[in-house]
């Protein structure tokens, strides 16, 4: 087996990896969507009292439809790096087979007409890299944007347990919104920084037949 | 990769086949060429495992640009699961196919190349010097399959109808015609479901000009054994998987 042909096999599986990772956040970041258009309910009921919390509820949706269409770019992404990969594959086979028939037909009349077809592969693969490397680099800072957004809804959970201290009527209720919220953000943590972990080694390859 | 000219005068046939390095686990397969002047027509191109074998074959007899057209009698991974190696090695060529399987034959891979449907009724490829029939062989054994007929030098390109299961060191002609019905029966039987669509093919057939009949798979026919197999087929009962399982 070639260095690419095994390099490529294992980008396709940490890519396939950063989607299965995503997978999950995704059900979670529905789940913490849902528990903030409750707590959204609840704030309502409670009137007056509930104002300050409010804003909280706000953000919290906020940040959970933020989680939502992060995790689907960045699925898109991913997708796009899998793509890309198994073109450069497709490419490099072709190559590897155009190499073999030149080298055992060297008496071949017309073996010169090959050449055209192998220049347009090489440019093609170039082009592929520059393409894979770029769609890298969007990746990371996706995933970056994710894991700030996760820090800021963990601080958003600390501060509205603060403030449903104030609204003793439905702090039970609202507490448990701000726990959701902050197990949630910590899970998607958790799984952003795998997904890195997983680009990091992509990225790793593509570099060793840079 | 061996070559074999079947026919040489204003343009010419080649036959690729009994490829010795091809490996033992895969069904060996016949590929032909035409070269007419400045255009070529590549037929049942072959599967992935013969493409770089079959490539080199050609660059000895034409150039890559040269071969403007493909044709893909159905379906099938031993007729043109190279297509994705083909798309790269001549994007500018176009690919005549059932026009129902073209969903189906994307799979292998097709960026450059253009699909040409061929309509149920059949068609024409036309090479500028030359122009070949596309005759309907439906259910022989695809449920789109077309067979190419070339008027003037009187070959029929068979596909699977007259394949034989044949290994790498087989001859390139049929030399005794009732030994040969042995390595072709159970094929046919098996392989093609429709009596129906076998008689029908072969009244089509018994009006064409045949001087050489090539099949995908085995021997080649000439001369009087086109229609010593035309006949020994017609008593052929096929499609008896059904009938041996009732």
């Amino acid at each position: 087996m070639t260095t690419l042909t095994k390099n490529n096999e294992d980008k396709l599986v940490a890519l396939a990896s950063i989607a299965a990772e995503l997978h999950t956040v995704m059900n979670v970041a529905y789940g913490v969507s849902l528990a903030a258009k409750n707590a959204k309910v609840i704030s309502a009921q409670a009137g007056e009292k509930g104002l300050g919390f409010q804003p909280i509820t706000d953000f919290i949706d906020e940040i959970s439809q933020l989680a939502i269409n992060g995790v689907s770019t960045i699925n898109d992404n991913a997708l796009k790096l899998s793509k890309i990969s198994v073109h450069e594959q497709r490419s490099y086979d072709a190559y590897q087979r155009f190499q073999s028939v030149i080298k055992k037909n060297k008496d071949a009349a017309y073996i010169g007409s090959l050449a055209p077809s192998m220049v347009r592969i090489e440019n093609h693969m170039i082009d592929s890299f520059k393409d894979f490397k770029n769609s890298m680099k969007d990746l990371f800072v996706l995933l970056e944007d994710m894991d700030k957004h996760m820090l800021s809804a963990r601080a958003i959970a600390s501060v509205s347990r603060v403030v449903t201290s104030d609204t003793q009527e439905f702090r039970s209720k609202l507490d448990v919104v701000a726990n959701d919220l902050d197990d949630a953000a910590i899970f998607i943590k958790e799984k952003v920084s795998d997904s890195y972990e997983h680009l990091d080694h992509v990225k790793n390859l593509t570099r060793k037949h840079a | 990769m061996k070559v074999t000219k079947i026919f040489d005068k204003n343009h010419q046939w080649f036959m690729f086949g009994r490829d010795p390095e091809k490996p033992e686990s895969i069904i060996d397969t016949n590929q032909y060429m035409i070269v007419a002047g400045e255009r070529a027509l590549l037929m049942d191109p072959g599967g992935i495992e013969v493409f770089a074998p079959m490539l080199g074959a050609i660059l000895h007899h034409a150039r890559a640009d040269q071969v403007t057209d493909l044709f893909a009698s159905h379906q099938d991974p031993d007729i043109i699961s190279s297509l994705g190696l083909w798309d790269q090695a001549l994007p500018e060529a176009k690919l005549h196919a059932p026009w129902i399987w073209e969903g189906f034959i994307r799979h292998f891979g097709m960026n450059n190349i253009e699909y040409v449907g061929i309509p149920d009724e059949g068609s024409t490829i036309d090479l500028g010097s030359l122009t070949l029939e596309l005759i309907p062989a439906h259910y022989l054994h695809a449920s789109g399959n077309y067979h190419v007929y070339d008027p003037i030098g009187k070959v029929l390109m068979s596909g699977d109808v007259g394949a034989a299961l044949e290994t790498p060191e087989g001859p390139i002609y049929v030399d005794d015609f009732e030994e040969h019905t042995s390595r072709m029966k159970m094929f046919h039987q098996r392989w093609m479901p429709s009596n129906r669509a076998k008689n029908d093919w072969i009244s089509r057939v018994r009006n064409l000009d045949i001087e050489y009949m090539a099949p995908q798979h085995g021997r080649v026919f000439k001369g009087d054994d086109v229609t010593r197999f035309l006949d020994w087929f017609e008593e052929l009962e096929v499609g008896t998987a059904v009938a041996n399982n009732n």
